[in-house]
């Protein structure tokens, strides 16, 4: 569904991806494990179309997704849950959800949507008046996942959706995105917590200082001594 | 002491001031909020719409109202003009306050070159006719203001609360690059938005040309009360424009009659910096 390949995305002359490569078949849930500054985020917002792409090759459904603007990827049924969540902070947290089904497509099926995810967060619906700013972060979160859901994509974007979250929630954000996944939609997750991401994805990458490392099946990955000790906390183990 | 009339008149006419000032101050305030533009020029325009309402009803014989109905179509595309200059040259908020000032100067200028210096009066029925109501005299011509004042007032925020594209505007003012990964078109939503905030000045326009005599310096002897009313207002919420208006209008007023009508600008700058003390943060 989403190919990468030797990509390249820098900020003015200072190159922050320089090799990222990667595929995302239809269906798949799929993690890109690495330490800060890798590149991550980065990454996500050039595969979003909020970064300009210098060099190297996107596709989206075989076809070049390097012109396209953000909005077209959206339309193309691609959706995005930003790392820090990037809410509509001014706005209400119905409002927030009512921009996830902005485009054409998703706005006909706004009444299942807004059904669906206050049944997935009921949290959400008891605050739905109340301005988006104004939530615990793990609720920005659940509104920030119930915002790109609305949208109804075929491939999720997952920007470090544990950051800044109390253990008990970090669990229920991963319970929420293995759900969202057996229902069929594909998952890229970005996530810096590897032995997370690790358990929930079916393949996985590995980036750092900008370029994709390592990739395999989760299993794999942790049986390389470097991986492991590198971000998983190998150490600990000894 | 002034007697109850005379105060009772005052409050009247201070109110009529402030649904005016809230007409003049509410496409100011959303192009600041939501396109980032401290829009000078859009005193130009107000006047501009002024004087042609003057040409096409004053000196062509239209009604006002037709005048009006050719009018702020010109504007919204003068607006959509002014937008598209703004994306093409990526201006910020700052260097917006610069060169809308610019802009105000030329339209002034042109103003003068076209309707000279000297003053101008638009005479209607609608100007001179009022209507007592107990001891009060109800001014028409100020009455409509105020009515399409809170009109438009309403449905800005109506349009903003209740409709996508409203809180697409909202959400592009909060995040840009999110509001477009969820499918908005920034750039065509902020020409259409600079569109309508000219499109207000053209309203606004008419009824300056109802109300007063024209003359091209009277431009700038709106600006500073116009921007207390906006930032007392709070940027883009049209009912706070409308509450701003009416309380500096009101108390402007209610000082003419106690004092002299040179305290009136003390009270609303006083306020507005009481205000900005008490509660800062408002832009």
């Amino acid at each position: 569904m989403l190919s990468v390949a030797g990509l390249e995305v820098a900020y003015g002359d200072a190159p922050a991806l320089w090799d990222a490569s990667l595929e995302i078949g239809e269906g798949e849930l799929v993690s890109v494990v690495g330490p800060n500054g890798a590149g991550k985020t980065t990454l996500v917002n050039a595969i979003a179309r909020l970064l300009p792409v210098r060099r190297g090759k996107l596709l989206l459904d075989g076809a070049d997704a390097a012109p396209l603007t953000p909005r077209e990827m959206c339309e193309r049924g691609v959706a995005i849950i930003p790392e820090g969540r990037r809410l509509f902070v001014s706005m209400t947290v119905e409002e927030n959800i009512d921009m996830g089904c902005y485009r054409s497509q998703a706005r006909r099926f706004r009444a299942q949507g807004l059904e669906r995810v206050y049944a997935m967060f009921p949290r959400l619906n008891q605050r739905r008046r109340q301005q988006a700013g104004t939530l615990s972060g793990g609720e920005q979160q659940m509104l920030a996942i119930a915002r790109a859901l609305m949208a109804r994509p075929r491939l999720l974007l997952i920007d470090e959706p544990s950051l800044g979250l109390a253990p008990a929630i970090v669990q229920q954000v991963f319970e929420t995105i293995r759900g969202i996944h057996a229902e069929g939609v594909s998952i890229l997750l970005i996530e810096q917590n590897a032995a997370q991401a690790l358990a929930i994805a079916e393949r996985a990458y590995v980036l750092e200082g900008g370029r994709t490392i390592a990739s395999g099946k989760p299993k794999e990955l942790l049986a390389e001594p470097h991986i492991r000790d590198a971000y998983l906390g190998g150490n600990k183990e000894k | 002491m002034p007697s109850a009339t005379l105060l009772g008149q005052s409050v009247l006419s201070g109110i009529f001031a402030g649904g005016l000032y809230a007409l003049l101050g509410l496409g100011l305030s959303l192009s600041w909020r939501f396109l980032r533009v401290i829009n000078l020029a859009h005193f130009g325009f107000i006047f501009l719409a002024a004087y042609m309402i003057y040409q096409l009803a004053g000196v062509w014989g239209l009604s006002p109202f037709a005048a009006m109905l050719l009018v702020v179509p010109c504007l919204f595309l003068l607006g959509v003009a002014l937008q598209a200059l703004f994306l093409r040259f990526s201006i910020n908020e700052f260097g917006s306050l610069l060169v809308t000032f610019g802009i105000l100067t030329i339209t002034e200028a042109a103003i003068q070159w076209i309707w000279t210096a000297d003053f101008r009066r638009l005479e209607t029925p609608y100007g001179t006719a009022s209507y007592r109501v107990g001891e009060l005299f109800v001014p028409v011509a100020e009455a409509l203001t105020f009515a399409v004042a809170v009109t438009l007032s309403i449905s800005v925020w109506a349009l903003l609360r209740f409709t996508y594209i409203g809180k697409a505007i909202r959400a592009s003012a909060d995040d840009p690059d999110m509001a477009a990964a969820f499918g908005v078109r920034g750039h065509g939503l902020a020409l259409l938005l600079s569109g309508a905030v000219a499109a207000t000045a053209g309203i606004a326009g008419t009824f300056i040309a109802l109300i007063a005599t024209l003359a091209p310096a009277q431009i700038f002897s709106w600006i500073g009360v116009i921007f207390a009313v906006v930032i007392l207002g709070g940027l883009g919420n049209p009912f706070g424009i409308l509450a701003a208006g009416l309380l500096i209008g009101v108390s402007e007023a209610v000082t003419m009659a106690l004092t002299a009508p040179s305290w009136a600008p003390l009270v609303s700058f006083s306020l507005l910096i009481l205000i900005l003390v008490l509660r800062p943060g408002r832009i």
